[in-house]
């Protein structure tokens, strides 16, 4: 038996990817998790996108002339060449070999001496590449999309740059640990007996910064609910949450469930939790983490419903009331709301090639309506998190100063907080906390705003 | 140790049943040493006896990714344990440069016996078990084409048959 090579699968999951239709890098990963170079395809695939404006920007320069729309997989076979031969300590004879006979496994035999000629050329003019990019266009030196430079480099100024820099270093993998089984320091230490060197985060009492990613069956006590998975700005959704027990609490954008699993640890003790998502795909994520922990989940299908259930899941959208809320005031209210992912590409680098400025503004409606929506829900005195992964102003600070305006019982509360920057409105009030993705060792881009229902008495205060 | 030459689709030869192999033998010992070191020079992942126009049941697998872990099946069967399917694009040596998706059952149990003619059991999934009932085809006189559509197939064979002929 013959098999295809992790090139040409690696050609054919991008260029599957970029026709845009069948949804992010990791799904369509998924079919090949079964095979012994998986984490090779993983790496050319990730890696590929990471770099993808400034790949583009070479290849442009190494083909005469631009290929057929039909040979979208050579071309990404192409990029998939030009990012091992730039990033990756495969051999370049290797790296060249496998690539042409990638071509083949294709079914594109007369690709093969192409591949091979834009690839040694590339080592031959190396230099001369490399300088042209340099100087070339904003897009192909930071290796962002020209619109995202565009926004970034307007909204944040001279710190674009370590934003470009951040988005394109693999990001760290960050663990929570479970406090009601260990301590920080006791997690750290067990760690260290097992041979893995971890560091404390800098923002959230539950973050431990592995120093190498390890596979999680590596992690002790991993399936025993000990140490989740998580980067550290969802760490810090649960202490700003001012949780206590007997309340009740919403999650309405929910899966896979890690901000679900951090907000119980935090607070067993709570009334109730809904976790809502509109996919039911997604929510049977959230199950599986939630199980992992030994929370007591109730599943939309009544498959497990468990009498002592504190979590139930919803798989409806959250701006459908209808759907999921009994009438009675929710006392703590996270939205986690569908975003750009623009504060995560490190970890998401297929954003690169697929994100739109039209995504962007899909986002904000979505994310306008849902907080319309769910406001009613709010408890007099009860506090909603909106949460973003996003930098772009437009989904954080816009999308909230937006929201208060035409909201008279909504308080933007102050956080706070000896990390990130606020987010302050023309007038002074504050419009929430922005964690910008700059530290290869910190925490993901993120946005918090915690918002206050008050009474109409309060307001004259 | 030799290289043997493969025999490629459409060639008759492939379509021969092997027989059982009752001679645990020295000559035995140099077909499996041949087999594994034709099958590493073509960097194929497994290489029936009768794609090298010996009809015996032998075969010979390697799915790891360092290619250091060759191992030998004498008259390989195998049970289903799961009946669920699995896609994967599969190719040939005897049916150079073509890939198609061929569905096999996820999960099986390989019996066979080594080169000494010890019995011994595998609980296979993933690759391993893609490749041990592509592998055990080809003692059928079976091929992965015999799957896919009759239209394909005869494309493959007219593509490679006008190869052979350039080449012959």
């Amino acid at each position: 038996m013959a098999a295809k090579g992790a090139r040409a699968i690696a050609a054919k999951v991008l260029n599957t990817l970029q026709s845009g239709t069948s949804g992010s890098l990791g799904n369509l990963l998924d079919d090949y998790r079964d095979r012994e170079d998986f984490s090779l395809i993983q790496e050319l695939c990730f890696g590929t996108c990471r770099w993808f404006p400034a790949l583009e920007f070479l290849l442009h320069k190494l083909l005469s002339k631009p290929l057929k729309a039909k040979d979208g997989d050579v071309r990404w076979l192409l990029l998939v060449g030009l990012y091992q031969l730039r990033e990756l300590s495969i051999a370049d004879y290797a790296a060249i070999n496998e690539s042409v006979e990638a071509s083949r496994s294709l079914k594109k035999p007369w690709a093969a001496a192409l591949v091979n000629a834009v690839l040694r050329n590339y080592l031959r003019r190396k230099d001369d590449l490399e300088n042209e990019l340099l100087s070339g266009g904003s897009a192909a030196r930071h290796a962002h999309p020209q619109w995202l430079v565009d926004a970034i480099e307007k909204q944040y100024g001279y710190i674009a740059p370590d934003i470009f820099a951040g988005n394109n270093v693999r990001p760290p993998m960050t663990l929570r640990v479970n406090l009601n089984k260990c301590s920080r320091e006791e997690y750290q230490e067990k760690l260290a007996e097992i041979g893995l060197l971890a560091s404390a985060g800098q923002c959230a009492d539950t973050a431990l910064i592995l120093n190498e990613p390890c596979h999680v069956d590596e992690l002790f006590g991993f399936r025993d609910g000990w140490v989740s998975v998580q980067d550290e700005a969802s760490q810090l959704v649960p202490s700003l949450l001012e949780l206590k027990p007997g309340q009740r609490v919403v999650d309405a954008c929910a899966a896979p469930g890690g901000k679900t699993a951090a907000i119980l640890e935090r607070e067993p003790e709570l009334a109730s939790v809904v976790a809502i998502d509109s996919s039911a795909r997604r929510l049977s994520r959230v199950t599986e983490n939630l199980t992992r922990l030994d929370m007591a989940v109730s599943s939309p299908d009544a498959s497990s419903i468990r009498s002592d259930a504190t979590v139930r899941l919803v798989a409806a959208k959250a701006e459908e009331l209808d759907a999921w809320w009994d009438g009675a005031p929710i006392d703590r209210l996270l939205l986690d709301a569908p975003c750009s992912a623009t504060g995560v590409i490190r970890r998401h680098p297929d954003i690169k090639v697929l994100r739109t400025p039209e995504d962007v503004a899909h986002c904000c409606e979505s994310q306008a309506t849902l907080l319309q929506s769910l406001w009613p829900c709010l408890a007099e005195g009860g506090l909603l998190l909106y949460t973003t992964c996003s930098v772009l102003a437009e989904e954080n600070q816009n999308t909230l100063e937006n929201f208060l305006n035409s909201t008279y019982n909504a308080k933007c509360v102050r956080i706070v907080a000896d990390w990130g920057v606020e987010c302050v409105a023309a007038d002074g009030r504050s419009l929430g906390r922005q964690l910008l993705p700059t530290d290869a060792k910190g925490p993901d881009g993120f946005f918090f705003a915690l918002l206050r229902k008050i009474t109409s008495a309060s307001k004259s205060e | 140790m030799a290289l043997r030459p493969i025999l490629e689709f459409p060639d008759p030869r492939l379509r021969t049943v092997a027989k059982p192999v009752t001679a645990f033998d020295a000559e035995l010992k140099t077909l499996t040493e041949d087999m594994i070191e034709t099958m590493y020079e073509a960097e194929g992942i497994g290489l029936a006896a009768s794609q090298i126009d010996v009809h015996k049941r032998v075969l010979v697998i390697d799915v790891s990714e360092e290619k250091d872990s060759p191992q030998v099946f004498i008259n390989p069967t195998f049970d289903i344990l799961d009946q669920e399917t699995q896609d994967y694009d599969e190719g040939c040596l005897s049916v150079p440069g073509f890939y198609e998706t061929v569905s096999r059952p996820r999960r099986v149990l390989i019996k066979a016996q080594n080169v000494e003619g010890d019995a011994f059991e595998i609980d296979a999934d993933g690759i391993l078990a893609i490749c041990i009932q592509h592998e055990i085809d080809h003692l059928d006189g079976k091929l992965f084409v015999d799957y896919i559509s009759k239209l394909k197939r005869d494309r493959i064979r007219s593509k490679l048959e006008k190869a052979h002929r350039k080449s012959a």
